[in-house]
């Protein structure tokens, strides 16, 4: 039997890993091979996706206020109307420097059409400041994932699950499968865990680093301030749940974590973890979004995007299939994963990921 | 006062009269108002099911049946609310005199609770966890070290426990019921076996005369992470039950808690009447309960047959057994055929639904012809899932056994081993000679095999698939478990519909993740076999959504001492390069008297707003006014405009020194 081959094998499983596969596969014609499983359904949650994000450069804001309404109509193209919902999340903080890094942001916001306004501290208990990001797209992980398989198959993207993995120093993989092996002339490793699980330790960026985070779910409770929360200085999301049960996830070992988020509950509100992991993921020592080939000739990279990866997927896609326009290709060659000091600075505001390090 | 309408006799043979109560000691007590009367023995979920109360309350408009593992927690009417004091009907001993109500769970009121059906508490259960235990969030008090604490007193707990004293370490063995001996008695006897109560009652007695071994019953362990357990714990002293919950410190722990009985997945499967069969089997063995005279069983397992014979002889009828599996062999299957139980091979539960006008059940099934048949209740057994609940609770891992059809533990915890069933032995033997072996593994000692002798499968046929009935368009919900989370079978995601004046029915849980509460091992299962969870995934997904309460040390919030001063002059690190190699630090003087914040953009003019041509912005507010990074070539004592909250506000910049 012959080795199939393809142009692009795409390994993850967040929203922005399988709309980079088939738009890869759908408008820019690649032959896409995806490494990577729908599990919005029966996961717990480890990230949310928004048209907004805690970014304080105005090259980031504008790569995403340019591509976020193009996600947008991919995402309610994908699986109808009930992919994309209108948020208001609030970003908050508490530390005196991530306080001062919340009111950079939100002029930022300001100044690229998105109303941002000054959240009290009474809506947040503590000495905490936060902002209000109006307007917000969010997309709806398990609605849009019962899209995403048939979307898939109109971009003829193939889904593989691996028995092994072997990534070149070019970027080419081979990835054997009970069918038999395939391989692809680069692969794209477009999240986290798979970037933990799939990248060779030699091909290592010293950009990186490895964060233990969790993510717990609580019992149902009453209203947040905002559905979607963030807490700057820790890297913490809180999401309140259709039914009421509030999912955090962010750095920290599971039980400090789990006692974290109870604080920040509140003491009046008497809920129990219906859910609870831990995991690996991966910050950069800048706290800016990385992408292109380690060491500037191996597997792609894409990692660090935060909340707003699936959001830039459009512009992405373009950049890899050399269709970027300049502004983009600008915007991506500011943030190689092979990038240094020396280069254009492009460092966003980092929580401590010293403590946190797996 | 309501009679016992559910006692059997004081002469039911094979000891369906009830071990554990004393006829002779009658009691009564009061339950949210109403007299139930009782005998010394019972716990207030066995006297409640005796007296005829077998509903919970109502869960998405359907009756929810009061069952051993699906019952509200209870406090004395003195002291209700506070849930330092909550109980569980199922551990609490009924004892005359005591006024009982039931907690957290709001009830039907005044004319509602006038006209309620007497067999139901009358809960509201549409509420977030109503039948939640309130004690899991209560912090342990420091009770007990141990060198080794067994969690579950069932044949291969106490096994382990008299291991561990024999080894010379102090144990402690916590079982969550009043009594020691576990749920062996249902599955029968193997060749070259005694009796399951002899096993149970020799074992016990060891236990209790080995001085080396502490026991606390009526003790459940709900949190357990390597060397230390929190357990709930109910004290009972003469007219009162007292629940405290407690930290037990043990440098190794056992879990030896059995296996849990799944529930087959059929419309109106949790309605009143419908009842595992284990908890059916514990309540006639221990309580001399059982409701109706007569009832259907439908099993894809063969202990379910036992237990019919077993009501055979009690005098109840058993009007048929609907069996899952096509075709299969078992000696309990054989000899009931002797009973002249008549048997429908290959039949599964579509659906339950109640018959008006008395408590009878509706049983529609699924086969060929599809046929209805009515009877006073139904046994149901979906087969036997190893609870891993603690074992998840504490990291362990579990991948799912196609072949068995259930999860099975994987890996090692250190200091914790599994035992008996939850480590995934079948045989009553098995279990016995797990406990000693798990012993040996904690201390490291070498290990000799377990013997677990299964019968062959051309004899004894394993349990077949759980059984699924298709969806229901109509009629009563369906749920994945028994147990206290009530969750649903996710409901198709309905199709947007184009009239808008066409109301959409509401919808539930369309998927797992979005549930709210924590899923049970049998949950997780059940999602499996339903491919809501791939199989793959089982094992994460159980561990990931186990009910877990941390045990860790409390922190404090962080102090704001412990944050660094910021400098007047410090740029953060998000600002480097931002506006070149050379930014330089001024002072920004408004016009007018005004806070400048920080992240406010300075322009040259008010002609530009974009952000991309911004030359500077403010980076805090010091002493003696704002402070802003600010391009090399703008010069001091320069004119600029801060755009700030959409208003542009004139400024000057100035030295920083001035």
């Amino acid at each position: 039997m012959s080795d199939a081959e393809f142009d692009f094998a795409i390994f993850g499983s967040t929203p922005m890993a399988q709309l980079l596969a088939g738009l890869l596969g759908g408008e820019h014609g690649r032959k896409v091979l995806l490494i990577g499983q729908n599990r919005a359904g029966y996961r717990l949650p480890r990230g949310v996706d928004l048209s907004v994000g805690p970014i304080t450069r105005p090259q980031s804001w504008a790569m995403l206020t340019g591509t976020s309404a193009e996600a947008a109509r991919l995402a309610t193209r994908i699986a109808g109307r009930s992919a994309l919902s209108r948020v208001d999340p609030i970003f908050f903080a508490e530390d005196p420097r991530a306080v001062e890094a919340l009111s950079h942001m939100r002029h930022m916001a300001g100044g690229f059409g998105i109303a941002a306004e000054p959240v009290g501290q009474s809506a947040l208990g503590g000495n905490r400041s936060g902002m209000v990001l109006r307007d917000a797209m969010r997309l709806n992980r398990p609605q849009l994932e019962t899209g995403l398989e048939r979307w898939l198959t109109d971009c003829s993207v193939e889904r593989l699950a691996p028995h092994s993995v072997a990534v070149d120093n070019d970027g080419a993989v081979k990835i054997e499968t009970d069918g038999g092996t395939s391989r692809a002339q680069q692969a794209v490793l477009a999240d986290d865990e798979a970037i933990v699980a799939w990248l060779p330790l030699r091909q290592w960026p010293t950009l990186f680093q490895r964060v233990r985070h969790a993510s717990i779910l609580t019992t149902p409770t009453r209203p947040l301030a905002a559905p979607i929360m963030f807490e700057l200085d820790k890297g913490l999301f809180l999401t309140q749940q259709a039914e009421g049960g509030v999912a955090a996830f962010g750095p920290g070992e599971r039980s400090a974590f789990s006692e974290h988020v109870h604080g920040l509950l509140g003491q009046n509100r008497q809920v129990e973890q219906a859910g609870q992991t831990s995991y690996a993921a991966l910050a950069t020592k800048d706290g800016a979004p990385a992408f292109g080939r380690v060491a500037g000739q191996g597997a792609d990279i894409v990692a660090n995007t935060g909340c707003f990866g699936a959001f830039i997927a459009p512009a992405l896609a373009r950049w890899l299939a050399d269709r970027a326009s300049a502004d983009e290709a600008r915007w991506f060659d500011q943030h190689l994963v092979n990038r240094t000091s020396r280069q254009t600075r492009v460092d966003e505001f980092q929580w401590p990921q010293e403590e946190h390090a797996a | 006062m309501r009679p016992q309408i559910n006692r059997l006799p004081e002469n039911a043979p094979k000891g369906f009269a009830g071990t554990a109560i004393d006829r002779n000691r009658p009691l009564r007590f009061r339950l949210d108002g109403r007299i139930v009367s009782g005998f010394a023995g019972d716990t207030v979920l066995s006297a409640a099911l005796a007296a005829g109360i077998d509903t919970v309350g109502q869960h998405r408009d359907s009756p929810i049946g009061l069952t051993s593992r699906a019952h509200p927690a209870i406090s004395h009417a003195s002291l209700a609310n506070d849930p330092q004091f909550a109980l569980p009907m199922a551990r609490t001993p009924a004892q005359d005199g005591a006024e009982f109500v039931t907690f957290g769970v709001e009830r039907s009121r005044g004319m509602a609770r006038l006209f309620q059906p007497g067999r139901t508490l009358g809960l509201k259960l549409d509420a977030a966890h109503p039948l939640s235990r309130p004690w899991r969030t209560i912090p342990g008090a420091a009770e007990t070290t141990t060198d080794l604490l067994v969690i579950g007193g069932g044949v291969a707990g106490l096994s382990a426990a008299l291991a561990g004293a024999r080894a010379g370490l102090t144990v402690t063995l916590v079982e969550a019921r009043g009594f020691l001996g576990g749920h062996s008695g249902l599955f029968g006897t193997q060749e070259g076996e005694d009796a399951p109560e002899v096993s149970m009652a020799r074992l016990s007695a060891e236990v209790e005369r080995e001085a080396a071994i502490t026991v606390l019953t009526a003790t459940q362990v709900f949190s357990i992470r390597p060397g230390l357990a929190r357990a709930h714990r109910i004290e009972t002293a003469p007219g009162t039950s007292r629940g405290r919950v407690i930290d037990i410190a043990a440098a190794r722990i056992i879990i030896a808690t059995g296996a849990l009985e799944r529930l087959p997945i059929f419309a109106g499967n949790r309605l009143p009447g419908v009842t595992g069969c284990l908890d059916a089997y514990e309540l006639a063995a221990r309580y001399g309960v059982w409701t109706g005279q007569r009832a259907i069983v439908a099993t894809g397992s063969s202990p379910a047959y036992r237990l019919a014979m077993l009501a055979s002889d009690a005098g109840i009828g058993i009007d048929r057994i609907l069996e899952a599996r096509p075709e299969s062999a078992s000696r309990f299957i054989a000899f009931s055929r002797a009973y002249g139980i008549v048997q429908s091979p290959g039949t599964v539960v579509a659906s339950v639904g109640t018959v008006r006008g008395g408590g009878l059940l509706a049983v529609h099934t699924q086969n060929r012809q599809g046929s209805t048949l009515v009877t006073d209740r139904l046994l149901v057994c979906g087969g036997w899932q190893p609870d891993l609940t603690l074992w998840h609770i504490a990291g362990g891992a579990s991948a799912w056994d196609a072949d068995r059809g259930r999860l099975a533990a994987q890996g090692d915890i250190d200091s914790i081993a599994l035992a008996g069933s939850a480590a995934g032995y079948f045989t009553r033997r098995g279990c016995i000679q797990s406990g000693a072996d798990a012993v040996d593994q904690l201390l490291g000692r070498e290990r000799r095999p377990v013997d677990d002798p299964i019968i062959d499968p051309l004899h004894e046929t394993p349990d077949g698939p759980l059984a699924i009935a298709a969806p229901a368009a109509e009629g009563a919900p369906s749920y994945l478990d028994a147990g206290i989370g009530l969750l649903q079978c996710p409901a198709e995601v309905p199709r947007k519909n184009r009239l808008a004046f066409w109301r959409t029915a509401p919808r539930g849980l369309t998927m797992l993740s979005e549930a709210p509460q924590a899923l049970a091992v049998n949950e997780v299962a059940a999602g499996v076999d339903l491919a809501l969870i791939p199989a793959d995934a089982a094992g994460i997904v159980a561990q990931e959504r186990v009910a877990s309460v941390p045990l860790s040390v409390e922190q404090g919030p962080p102090s704001p001492d412990s944050w660094t001063p910021i400098e007047t002059t410090e740029i953060p690190a998000f600002l480097i390069g931002r506006y070149g190699p050379e930014a330089k630090i001024l002072r920004i003087i408004p016009e007018e008297a005004r806070i400048l914040e920080p992240g406010a953009l300075i322009f040259p003019n008010t002609d530009t707003r974009h952000p991309d041509q911004s030359i500077g912005v403010i980076l805090r507010h010091h002493s003696a006014g704002a402070v802003g990074i600010v391009a090399a070539k703008i010069a001091t004592e320069y004119p600029v405009t801060v755009r700030e909250q959409g208003q542009f506000v004139r400024a000057q910049t100035a030295p920083l020194d001035t």
